[in-house]
C-alpha cells in the first residue's frame, strides 16, 4: 500500500516534470531556430559570411552575415557591428535598418546585424527576458530575437576556471570568454567569441576597414551610458560628433577608452589595427537590476517605475521620466551617431570620403517608428537572407 | 506596478511560510512558492503597452530556465564533491588526520592549526559548509574530544570552521552568485575572502579549542578510523597536486593549456583517486552517495534560480532591490551583521542574488569598494546556516557529532563569540572597503 | 571540442545517479526534488539549452 501511493505521487510528478520539459524544450528549440528575415536592400552589393575571412568559423554558430554596400567609388570603409551583446536589441534594428535602407555613394560600408550569432539564440537564465520582440511595419508585424549577452553554452562549453585575456594576460570573470566585448583582439584557436572577434579583425585587414562602430545599450545603473566611447585614434571624430549631435539632436557624451581595460573594441580593434574604433552606447532600461515587470513591453518602451525612483534616489547615471527609453528613441540615436562619425571621418579624410544616404536620421525615426523602415519580406521583388 | 510586485511577493512570503507549516522541506516550499508567484503573477498581470494577454505558453520555459542559472556552479559542486568523498572513501582523511595528532600531539597550539587548515579545504574547494562537516567533521570532532574540548565546544569549533571554509577561497557560492548577478568578474576575491575566512576559523578554534588538556595517543590511536593497507601519503598528496596544477596551468599558460573548466579538473583529480585506490573504492556507492549527499543544496540552487526568475518577471525583484538601494547607508552598515545571517537561515543561497546584487551595485555607486564589500557579506552569510528555518549546516554538525545537548542554549549560544567575531570583522570589511583595496591582488 | 564532448559525458554521469536515487529513494519530497534538479541536466543532454 505505502509503495503504492509513494510511486502515485512520484508517477504524477514525472507526469508533470517531462512535460515542463517538453513544453519548454518547444520554447526553446524555437527560439534557438528561428530566423529574422532581412531584405536586401538598394545599397548591399554582396552579401559574404564571417567564415570567408576565417574558414573555420564557416558553417559553424558563429558564421555571421557580412552585409556589404559598395558604391563603386572609392573612399573610406567603414564597420557597423549590430549586437555585440544580443539583449542589446537597438542595436541589431540599427544594423538591419542600415541594411535595408542605406546606399553608399562613395566608399563603403559593412554592416553585421548579429556579431555573435550564438548569443542570440539564447535566453538569459534568471532574468526571465522574453524570446521575441516585435516590431510594427507598414505592412504587418516583424518578428525578431531577443538574445543574452554571452555566447551559447551549447556552442561554447565549458568556460575555463578563469578566463585570461588574449593577449594582454588581464583576469576577466570566466563567463565572459563568450562575450564578444570582452574577446578582442581575438585568438585563432580560442572560445567561439575569440574566433569570431579573430575573424572581425581578418576582415578589417582583408576589406581595409578605415573605421569601426560597435553598437550597444546599457542599463541606467550603469556609468558608461549615452555616449560615443573612443580609442585614442578617433578622438577627434568622437568629439566632433558627440558636440554636434548635442548641439541638434539629443544629448550625448563622449569618453576615452581606457588604456588599462583590455578585450573591449574600442580598446583593441584600435591598438591592433589601423581602424580607429568607436562604441555607441543608447540607455536600455530593460537593463536595470531594479526594474519592475520584464517583458517585451519594457524592453520597446523602455518605460518603468521602479528605474524612475532609482532615478528620484540620485542612483542613475542617465535620466528617465513618464516617457521611458522607447525602441524609437533609441534607434534613432544610434542612426544619427553612426551618420555624424561618417561625416566627421569625411571632414577629416577628404582623400577617403564616406558618404551614406537613405538612412533616417534620429527625429526621423522618433517621428515614423522604427518599423516603418523595414520592407516586406514577401514582397514583389524582396530579397531575403536569413539571420 | 508597486501594487502587482506587492502581490506576487506576497504570495511567494505566504505559500511559502503555509508549505514550511506543512512539514514541507525549504527546497519544496520555495519551489512552491515560486511556482504560485508565477501563476499568480500570470493571472493578475496589469495591462501593459504593447503586449497582448499574459503568454502561460512561456510559464514552462521561465519554469526551466530558471532552473538553468547556476547549472555551472551546480556542475562544480558535484564533481568537487565527489573528489572529496572518494578521497575520505580511500582512507585519505584518516590517513591524514592520524598523521597530524602522531606528529603535534605534543605541541597543542601546531595541532590546532594543522586541524583548521584539515576543515578549511574541503569548503573552500567545494563552497560548501555541510561537504566540510560530512568530510571531516567527524575525524575532528573526535580528535578535539580527545584534547579535552567539551562536547558543545567540539560542535560549536566544527560548525564555525565549516561556515568558515565555506567562506574560504577559491570558491565562495555567495561572492560567485552576486558577482555573476551584477556582471561583476569573480576576480579579486583570493586574498579578501581567505584572510576573513583564515582569521575566522583561527579564532574559532583557538578561542573554543585552546582548554583543554594533553592527548593520549595511544588511546586515540585506536579510536580514530584506520586507514586501509595501502594507503600511502603520495595516494593523498598526488590529487591535490594534480588538481591544482592544472589550475595553475591555466593561468601560466593560458592560451597553450586547452580550456578544461573547473569540473572537469575535480572530475581528473577524482579519477586518480580511483585509479591509486582500484579495487579499494565502491565508486557507484560513493558517487550515489555524493549525489544524495548534495540533494539539499543542489536542489535549493535549482530552486533558487527558479525563484530569482519568478521574481524577475514580476517585478519583485525589483521591488526588493529598489527598498535596499534606497534605504539610508548608515542603517544598511549597522543592521548588516544581523541581516545577513537571518537571511541566510531563511532563504539560503537565495540571498546572494537577491539582498547581495543590490547591495553591491548601492556600494560600488557609493564609492565602496565593491569587491572587498562582497568579500565581507560573503563571509558573514555563512553564519546564518545555523539559524531556523534552514539551519543546514548547524543541523548537519549537530547530527554527525552526535550532539545531545541542546541546540539554541548549548551549541548556538556557545557559537556566539566567535560568530559576533567573523560579523564584526565581515562589517569592518563592508564599511572600510575602500581603504583594504589593497588586498584585491589575486 | 574534445572537451565538450567530456562535459557532456560528465552531465550524463550525473543524469543518470540522479534518476537511479530518484527510482530508489523512499521520499517521496526528495523525489520531487530530484526531478526539479534533473530538468537542467536533462534539456542540457538533448542540446535544447
Ligand atoms: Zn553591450
Amino acid at each position: 500500500m505505502r509503495l503504492n501511493k509513494e510511486w502515485t505521487i512520484k508517477g504524477i510528478a514525472m507526469a508533470v516534470t517531462g512535460t515542463i520539459l517538453v513544453l519548454a524544450g518547444i520554447a526553446f528549440a524555437q527560439h534557438r531556430n528561428f530566423k529574422e528575415e532581412v531584405v536586401l536592400g538598394p545599397g548591399v552589393t554582396t552579401v559574404r559570411t564571417l567564415g570567408d575571412y576565417f574558414a573555420p568559423l564557416k558553417g559553424g554558430p558563429n558564421d555571421a552575415n557580412v552585409f556589404i554596400l559598395g558604391s563603386g567609388e572609392p573612399g573610406g570603409t567603414m564597420l557597423v557591428l549590430g549586437a555585440s551583446h544580443p539583449e542589446e536589441p537597438a542595436t541589431s534594428l540599427t544594423a538591419h535598418l542600415l541594411v535595408e535602407n542605406a546606399t553608399v555613394e562613395q566608399g563603403k560600408l559593412i554592416v553585421v546585424i548579429h556579431s555573435n550569432p550564438s548569443a542570440s539564440t539564447v535566453t538569459r537564465p534568471g532574468d526571465a527576458y522574453p524570446r521575441f520582440f516585435h516590431i510594427e511595419t507598414d505592412w504587418g508585424v516583424k518578428r525578431f530575437r531577443m538574445g543574452d549577452r554571452w555566447a551559447n553554452p551549447l556552442d561554447s562549453w565549458p568556460d575555463p576556471e578563469t578566463y585570461v585575456h588574449f593577449p594582454s594576460g588581464q583576469l576577466l570573470a570566466y563567463m565572459d570568454v563568450r562575450n564578444l566585448n570582452r574577446t578582442w583582439p581575438g585568438r585563432a584557436n580560442g572560445s567561439l567569441a575569440e574566433q569570431t572577434c579573430y575573424a572581425f579583425m581578418r576582415l578589417i585587414e582583408a576589406e581595409g576597414v578605415d573605421l569601426v562602430i560597435d553598437l550597444h545599450e546599457a542599463e541606467l545603473e550603469y556609468p558608461i551610458i549615452g555616449t560615443i566611447v573612443a580609442h585614442q585614434n578617433g578622438l577627434r571624430i568622437a568629439a566632433m560628433a558627440s558636440m554636434t549631435l548635442t548641439a541638434e539632436e539629443f544629448r550625448i557624451g563622449m569618453e576615452i577608452s581606457p588604456l588599462a581595460l583590455h578585450g573591449l573594441s574600442h580598446r583593441e580593434i584600435g591598438d591592433h589595427s589601423n581602424a580607429p574604433a568607436f562604441l555607441a552606447e543608447t540607455p536600455q532600461p530593460f537593463l536595470d537590476r531594479v526594474r519592475g515587470i520584464t517583458d517585451e513591453s519594457l524592453l520597446l518602451t523602455g518605460k518603468d517605475e521602479f528605474v524612475m525612483k532609482a532615478g528620484e534616489h540620485g542612483l542613475l547615471y542617465w535620466p528617465i521620466d513618464e516617457d521611458g527609453w522607447p525602441i524609437d528613441v533609441r534607434v534613432g540615436r544610434h542612426c544619427s551617431t553612426i551618420l555624424s562619425i561618417a561625416g566627421f571621418w569625411t571632414m577629416f579624410n577628404r582623400s577617403k570620403p564616406l558618404v551614406v544616404t537613405g538612412v533616417p536620421r534620429y527625429a526621423d525615426v522618433v517621428a515614423e517608428g522604427v518599423g516603418r523602415f523595414f520592407a516586406d519580406p514577401r514582397g514583389a521583388r524582396a530579397q531575403v537572407v536569413l539571420e | 506596478m508597486y501594487i502587482h510586485a506587492g502581490i506576487v511577493l506576497g504570495v511567494i512570503v505566504l505559500v511559502f511560510a503555509l508549505a514550511r507549516f506543512l512539514k514541507l522541506s525549504t527546497e519544496l516550499a520555495m519551489l512552491g512558492a515560486a511556482l504560485a508567484g508565477l501563476i499568480v503573477h500570470g493571472l493578475v498581470v496589469p495591462s501593459r503597452e504593447l503586449v497582448g494577454a499574459f503568454a502561460w505558453f512561456e510559464v514552462p520555459r521561465h519554469i526551466v530556465d530558471g532552473a538553468f542559472t547556476y547549472f555551472d556552479v551546480v556542475l562544480i559542486f558535484l564533481t568537487a564533491t565527489l573528489f572529496m568523498n572518494l578521497l575520505k572513501d580511500a582512507g585519505g582523511v584518516a590517513y591524514i588526520v592520524r598523521g597530524i595528532v602522531r606528529r603535534f600531539h605534543r605541541h597543542r597550539a601546531l595541532a590546532l592549526l594543522f586541524l583548521t587548515v584539515v576543515m578549511l579545504i574541503p569548503g573552500a574547494l567545494t563552497g560548501s559548509g555541510t561537504v566540510t562537516v560530512l568530510v571531516v567533521g567527524a575525524l575532528v570532532g573526535t580528535v578535539l574530544a580527545y584534547m579535552g574540548v567539551s562536547e558543545v565546544r567540539v560542535t560549536a569549533i566544527v560548525f564555525m570552521c565549516a561556515a568558515m571554509s565555506a567562506a574560504a577561497p577559491p570558491i565562495n557560492l555567495w561572492a560567485m552568485m552576486a558577482a555573476a548577478g551584477s556582471n561583476m568578474p569573480y576576480v579579486g576575491f583570493f586574498l579578501p575572502l581567505g584572510v576573513l575566512s583564515v582569521l575566522g576559523a583561527l579564532f574559532s578554534m583557538f578561542y573554543l579549542g585552546w582548554k583543554g588538556t594533553p592527548i593520549d595517543l595511544e588511546q586515540i590511536m585506536t579510536e580514530l578510523p584506520k586507514p586501509p593497507r595501502g594507503m600511502r601519503w603520495w595516494k593523498v598528496v598526488v590529487p591535490f597536486v594534480v588538481l591544482f596544477g592544472l589550475i595553475a596551468a591555466g593561468r601560466v599558460w593560458p592560451w597553450a593549456m586547452p580550456v578544461l573548466g573547473l569540473p572537469l579538473m575535480f572530475m581528473i583529480a577524482a579519477a586518480i583517486v580511483v585509479l591509486t585506490n582500484l579495487g579499494q573504492l565502491r565508486l557507484i556507492k560513493v558517487i550515489s552517495d555524493t549525489v544524495e549527499q548534495l540533494l539539499p543544496l543542489v536542489g535549493v540552487m535549482v530552486v533558487v534560480g527558479i525563484l530569482v526568475q519568478v521574481m524577475a518577471l514580476s517585478g519583485a525583484r525589483g521591488l526588493i532591490s529598489l527598498g535596499i538601494v534606497t534605504m539610508p547607508l548608515v542603517a544598511i552598515f549597522a543592521t548588516l551583521f544581523i541581516i545577513l545571517p537571518v537571511s541566510e537561515g531563511l532563504i539560503q543561497y537565495a540571498v546572494a542574488p537577491l539582498i547581495g546584487v543590490p547591495l553591491i551595485l548601492l556600494f560600488n555607486m557609493k564609492g565602496f569598494n565593491p569587491i572587498i564589500a562582497l568579500a565581507g557579506m560573503a563571509a558573514m552569510w555563512p553564519i546564518g546556516d545555523m539559524l531556523p528555518p534552514t539551519s543546514v549546516v548547524g543541523r548537519a554538525t549537530v547530527m554527525i557529532l552526535g550532539f545531545k545537548g541542546r541546540y539554541y542554549s548549548g551549541f548556538a549560544k556557545t557559537c556566539l563569540v566567535p560568530a559576533a567575531f567573523v560579523l564584526l570583522l565581515g562589517s569592518l570589511f563592508v564599511v572600510f572597503s575602500s581603504r583594504l583595496g589593497f588586498l584585491v591582488g589575486g | 571540442m574534445a572537451v565538450m564532448v567530456l562535459y557532456y559525458v560528465i552531465t550524463a554521469l550525473f543524469t543518470v545517479i540522479l534518476v537511479r536515487n530518484f527510482i530508489k529513494t523512499r521520499d517521496v519530497q526528495k523525489g520531487i526534488l530530484y526531478l526539479t534538479v534533473l530538468m537542467p541536466f536533462v534539456l542540457r543532454l538533448f542540446r535544447l539549452k
